[in-house]
C-alpha cells in the first residue's frame, strides 16, 4: 500500500503515541523519539515495522512522539494513522486486526 | 474537556484575555490568531493555546495546573486540531525557559538567543530544506535575501554587485503571500531581470527567510523590542542555513525608509560575522531619486506607468503594463 499524504495519530499526553506518517522513497525511515528508548526503542521500533510489513507499506516517513505507550496503544495508533494516509479509513484490513 | 474558543465573544474574551496577560504575555493583535482552543475544568479555562497558520502562539497554563499533563495536552490538541487542516509541520516561537518542555513534545530547535527560541515540528524540518536547495561549488559564495515586490533596478543592482564580487550568488526569494505580487510572479520577475548573470540561482526562501515564522513583525506592525529579538532569531536562521551552503557573504541595500529593515540591518551585523559577512550597499538612485519598491507599487495604484518605468527593468515593466487591471483589483481588494 501507498502513502498518498500526511497523516497524523495518538497525542502526546502519557502513556500514548504521536504518529506522523508521511510519503517516503527510501524504504521505511523511523525517527523515533522516547524518554525509554534505552529499554524499549528496539521493541517499539518492531512493532512499527511489523505492522507496516503486514499492511505491504515499502516506502514511509514514520515520525513517532512516545510517552510511555504499551505494544496495544502503538499498533492502534499507527494503524489509525496508516488508514488515514493511505485513505482507507472505510475499509479496515481485518486480516491485520485480527 | 478541550475546546475552541471563539475570541469574539466578549464573555470568552475576557476569560482569555485574563489568563493570556496573568502570564505575562502581551497580545498583540487579534487578527493573527486563526483559531484558539482552551481546556476548562469545571467551567474555569486553565489553559489555552492559538495558531495562526502553521505557527503556535498565546499558549499560556494557570500556574495551579503548570508542570503537570496540561502542558502536554495543550500542544496534542494544538497539533491535532492542526492536522484536520493537514497542517503538519508546525512551528513555535516561545521563550528560552519553555524551549526544554517542546523538545520532550519532539520539537526540535532550529534557532535560539538569550531571548527567544524557535523550534518545529512534523513532517518537514530545515534540514530537508537545505537539502533540497542546489548546491554549489565555489570560494565565495554569496546571498541575497529579497522579497522583490516588485523586482526593481534597485534589485538588479544589488544582484549585479554581489555577482561580480563573488563566485556564485543564491537570491532566496521570500515566500509569503502578503505581497501585492504573489510569489510566483516575483520569483519570475527576478528570473527574467537576471537572466544574463550565469552565475546566480533563484530559490524560494521556504518557511526559513523572513517569514511569518521567522519575522513576523516584517508584515506586522510591531513593537521595537519585539523586532529585535524577532530579527536576531531570523538572523540565526539564516546563519545556520549560510554555513551549510558555504555561504560566506550576505549582501543587503541600505534602507533609508523603513525603521524595520534597519534593525534588521544592524541586528545581521552584530549576529552574521565572523562566519558571514555582511556587505550593505547603497541604494541605487536613478538621478537624485532612490529606487523602492514601495515607490513601484504607490506608482501602479495611481495607474502611472511612467513612473513605474524609471524604476524597474523591462521584463517587469512590460508583466506591470500587461497585468495592470489585476494589480490595481488586488490594491483594491486590499491584497
Amino acid at each position: 500500500m501507498e502513502i498518498k499524504h500526511t497523516a497524523l495519530a495518538g497525542t502526546l499526553e502519557s502513556s500514548d503515541i504521536q504518529f506522523t506518517l508521511s510519503k517516503g522513497d527510501s524504504g521505511v525511515e523511523i525517527n523515533l523519539d522516547s524518554q525509554v528508548e534505552k529499554q524499549f526503542g528496539k521493541q517499539i521500533r518492531k512493532v512499527i515495522t511489523d505492522l507496516l510489513a503486514e499492511y505491504g507499506i515499502e516506502n514511509v516517513k514514520v515520525r513517532a512522539v512516545d510517552k510511555g505507550a504499551l505494544d496495544c496503544t502503538i499498533k492502534a495508533r499507527l494503524i489509525a494513522a496508516i488508514q488515514r494516509a493511505t485513505d482507507t479509513k472505510n475499509q479496515p484490513n481485518w486480516e491485520v486486526l485480527g | 474537556m478541550e475546546t475552541t474558543i471563539n475570541l469574539k465573544d466578549p464573555y470568552y474574551f475576557k476569560q482569555w484575555q485574563q489568563l493570556i496577560q496573568s502570564e505575562g504575555l502581551f497580545i498583540e493583535n487579534l487578527d493573527d490568531i486563526t483559531e484558539t482552543i482552551g481546556i476548562y475544568e469545571n467551567d474555569k479555562l486553565i489553559a489555552t493555546g492559538s495558531y495562526y497558520e502553521n505557527v503556535l502562539k498565546y499558549l499560556a497554563i494557570d500556574p495551579n495546573y503548570q508542570g503537570g499533563n496540561t502542558f502536554n495536552k495543550l500542544v496534542s490538541t494544538l497539533i491535532n486540531q492542526l492536522a484536520t487542516d493537514n497542517i503538519f509541520h508546525i512551528f513555535v516561537f516561545t521563550k528560552p525557559q519553555y524551549m526544554q518542555s517542546f523538545e520532550y513534545l519532539g520539537f526540535n530547535v532550529i534557532a535560539q538567543n538569550d531571548f527567544s527560541a524557535l523550534l518545529e515540528t512534523g513532517d518537514y524540518s530545515i534540514d530537508q530544506y537545505i537539502e533540497e536547495l542546489p548546491k554549489v561549488e565555489g570560494k565565495k559564495i554569496s546571498a541575497i535575501v529579497m522579497n522583490a515586490n516588485p523586482f526593481t533596478l534597485g534589485h538588479r543592482y544589488l544582484i549585479e554587485q554581489a555577482s561580480q564580487n563573488s563566485d556564485f550568488v543564491y537570491v532566496f526569494v521570500v515566500n509569503q503571500d502578503v505581497s501585492l505580487f504573489k510569489m510566483s510572479e516575483r520569483m519570475q520577475l527576478i528570473k527574467e531581470g537576471t537572466k544574463d548573470l550565469t552565475n546566480i540561482k533563484v530559490v524560494n526562501g521556504g518557511q526559513y527567510m523572513v517569514s511569518f515564522v521567522t519575522f513576523p513583525s516584517y508584515f506586522i506592525k510591531s513593537r521595537t523590542d519585539v523586532i529585535d529579538y524577532q530579527t536576531a532569531l531570523d538572523a540565526q536562521v539564516f546563519k545556520r542555513i549560510a554555513q551549510a551552503l558555504h555561504i560566506t557573504k550576505r549582501f543587503v541595500g541600505d534602507e533609508p525608509y523603513s525603521q524595520t529593515t534597519e534593525i534588521y540591518n544592524q541586528t545581521m551585523q552584530k549576529v552574521l560575522p565572523p562566519e558571514v559577512e555582511l556587505e550593505i550597499l547603497d541604494r541605487k538612485e536613478v538621478g537624485q531619486d532612490i529606487i523602492s519598491a514601495t515607490k513601484v507599487r504607490q506608482a501602479i495604484s495611481d495607474n502611472d506607468l511612467a513612473t513605474v518605468k524609471k524604476y524597474v527593468p523591462e521584463t517587469t515593466y512590460t508583466f506591470i503594463k500587461e497585468n495592470i487591471q489585476t494589480l490595481l483589483r488586488r490594491i483594491h481588494d486590499g491584497n
